[in-house]
């Protein structure tokens, strides 16, 4: 009986996804949230059931973006990302290359900075903890050493434990884990994690210029106090909204990230912004304004994952490409021209 | 540049009950630094403070007996010692060497070996210290220390009052870096920024490989206040940042005929060893 208790106390306090609740964690209006999540998880789960089962197999289809904003079910995360990042057709097209990069020879500076990390990446999960069996930072360290030695440009920059990290807990696959690795930062980011940063420091710029654009108040606001955009979201950015927003809300952007690229991220960002202007307006002074960043990730507001992914493609209005390449633009030529 | 203006406090009307009612203490919410304190109740009287003041270093209560009602300044305001709202303290050093660590054991006092998470760009936490009477707001900015961050981290260098180098006494390679730091820091930061040369991890006294004297010694060669430290027991921890903290109040809110605060004496006077002669 003891026991039993126990164990229902210890699967409340870990989430599905091995994750520790904090000791703070609100499970009244987790609850209440989440049984209402459940009807909406239900009725994807039906939809995307039949959609599978039909001969078209998935492909770009307004129909499928639909369905991917509207939540990818767990169960079919991993196949879904697989396929829409284009993950399954390179890891078909080089059968062996993965088992080849860990037998490999390694670059000791890159082992050595890799396992620094190993350590300090989940230590609230419980299955990256060092007695987990089996223990996902034999993974994880393969996933990162592997990719480093594929992607010498990169090599290793921190970040990519954690989204690796996701990408393990959500695949429970190595191989598909790589080869998602490689199609986020291979191909749907901009040069974020690549020695000097480029894309990473172009993108927080181009944050602020639609920021500028989008909610003009908060853009003066920072202007004003001279805060720098890097220096409230250049972790959005680099970690993706990992450890920023809650887990199952981070899944959700993902789904969309691997469908329709990074402008998801500024969506996401701009949505954030836009509703807690005035939560943000508030602040009188430079640190006022850091304390604020970092309080509008938390709350309802950003634990109602299904909501939340509604408003991210409404409030922030119409974001183009055309928009985003021609800022990314102008933002690079701008950071070049100041060395 | 971030001065504020002259600060305005408006007393309560007789019948609204005042939280700094009764002799008690609190921070002023004016300048959010000094202490306001309530002086004597009136005899019989309603509850209402007949004299109250910020206490801003050796200012002492100002405003004497006021009306319900009445509206006074704040001196530390008047006085035009615009004391900053915060201070930026930046954390900075190779990766693992503990800057989180020791941000977290001064914070909350604790240390949970293996709960701690590589620090991806940069995150911040605040803390009040209370130095010589006077509260001074914190607010701690924690960087990644990987190479390639750098070249983010130093647009932060503009904005931070003072920096914590960190080295890990038990990884020399971590030692040796700090010129390199060190030359960034020069070219990057103010050029009044307060400056301490920190070695972690004291603690591990076996795997130690960096001795105390070549610390002591980089630290005079560069004119820097040095002290070893250890996040894990604690040791200098609180100390590292208190004198800081006083650093940057002397400079903010220097009155004409205060001494000259010496964060070096200070150091040298206050650091404790770590132990490893005792035993």
């Amino acid at each position: 009986m003891e026991s039993r208790e126990d164990g229902r106390d210890w699967a409340y306090r870990v989430d599905p996804y091995g994750f520790e609740r904090p000791e703070d964690f609100d499970y009244a209006s987790y609850e209440a949230f989440f049984s209402r999540y459940l009807v909406v998880l239900t009725r994807r789960a039906i939809k995307w059931s039949k959609l599978l089962k039909g001969n078209n197999g998935i492909q770009k289809s307004l129909k499928v973006k639909r369905y991917i904003r509207k939540g990818i079910p767990n169960e079919h995360r991993a196949l879904i990302w697989m396929i829409v990042s284009g993950a399954q057709a390179n890891m078909e097209q080089n059968p062996g290359y993965y088992h080849r990069l860990l037998e490999g020879e390694k670059n000791d500076k890159l082992v050595e900075a890799i396992k620094t990390d190993m350590n300090r990446t989940f230590p609230d999960n419980v299955k990256f903890r060092k007695t987990a069996d089996p223990c996902l930072q034999h993974v994880l360290y393969n996933v990162l050493v592997a990719y480093g030695h594929h992607n010498k440009a990169v090599g290793y920059c921190q970040g990519m434990n954690f989204i690796a990290g996701y990408l393990i807990l959500i695949t429970k696959n190595e191989e598909e884990s790589f080869w998602l690795l490689d199609a986020l930062i291979g191909r749907i980011l901009p040069d974020y994690y690549s020695p000097v940063m480029l894309g990473l420091k172009t993108d927080q710029e181009v944050l602020g210029e639609l920021v500028k654009m989008k909610v003009p108040a908060v853009a003066e606001l920072m202007e004003r106090h001279g805060v720098m955009w890097t220096l409230v979201v250049s972790r959005w950015f680099i970690c993706l909204f990992i450890d920023i927003l809650p887990v199952e809300t981070v899944l959700r952007i993902w789904d969309c990230l691997f469908y329709e690229g990074s402008k998801i991220i500024f969506r996401v960002a701009l949505t954030l912004i836009k509703q807690h202007q005035a939560f943000i307006l508030e602040a009188t002074n430079f640190p006022d304004i850091c304390d604020k960043f970092k309080q509008i990730t938390k709350g309802t507001f950003v634990t109602e994952c299904h909501s939340f992914m509604q408003k991210i493609f409404t409030d922030p209005g119409t974001l183009s490409m055309a928009t985003i390449n021609k800022l990314r633009e102008t933002c690079r030529e701008k950071l070049l021209s100041q060395g | 540049m971030r001065s504020r203006g002259f600060g305005e406090l408006r007393l309560g009307a007789a019948s609204a009950p005042l939280w700094f009612v009764g002799g008690r203490v609190g921070a002023c919410p004016v300048c959010t630094l000094g202490l306001l304190q309530a002086g004597e109740t009136e005899a019989g009287g309603t509850g209402s403070p007949t004299r109250v003041g910020c206490f801003v270093g050796a200012l002492g209560a100002v405003w004497g007996p006021q009306p319900p009602g009445a509206t006074v300044r704040c001196p530390s305001q008047t006085q035009s010692l615009t004391p900053r709202p915060s201070m930026q303290v930046m954390l900075v050093g190779d990766s693992g060497v503990g800057k989180t660590c020791l941000l977290v054991r001064f914070k909350d006092g604790a240390f949970l070996a293996g709960s701690f998470i590589s620090t991806v760009g940069i995150d911040f936490r605040n803390k009040v210290l209370t130095v010589d009477g006077v509260k001074v707001k914190l607010q701690i900015w924690d960087t990644a220390g990987q190479e390639r961050f750098r070249s983010v981290t130093h647009a932060y260098y503009r904005d931070a009052h003072a920096l914590l180098l960190l080295y890990d006494v038990t990884n020399k390679a971590s030692f040796d870096n700090i010129q390199a730091w060190l030359t960034e820091i020069h070219e990057y930061a103010q050029q009044d920024v307060v400056l301490m040369l920190l070695g972690n991890k004291v603690d591990s006294t076996q795997d130690r490989v960096v001795k105390r004297e070549d610390g002591e010694k980089l630290a005079k060669e560069y004119g820097v206040p040095f002290m070893e430290t250890s996040a894990k027991s604690g040791l200098n921890v609180e100390l590292a940042f208190t004198a800081i903290a006083k650093e940057l109040k002397h400079r903010s809110m220097k009155l004409p005929n205060e001494p000259r605060f010496k964060l070096h004496d200070y150091v040298k006077k206050e650091v404790r060893g770590s132990g490893c002669c005792r035993s």
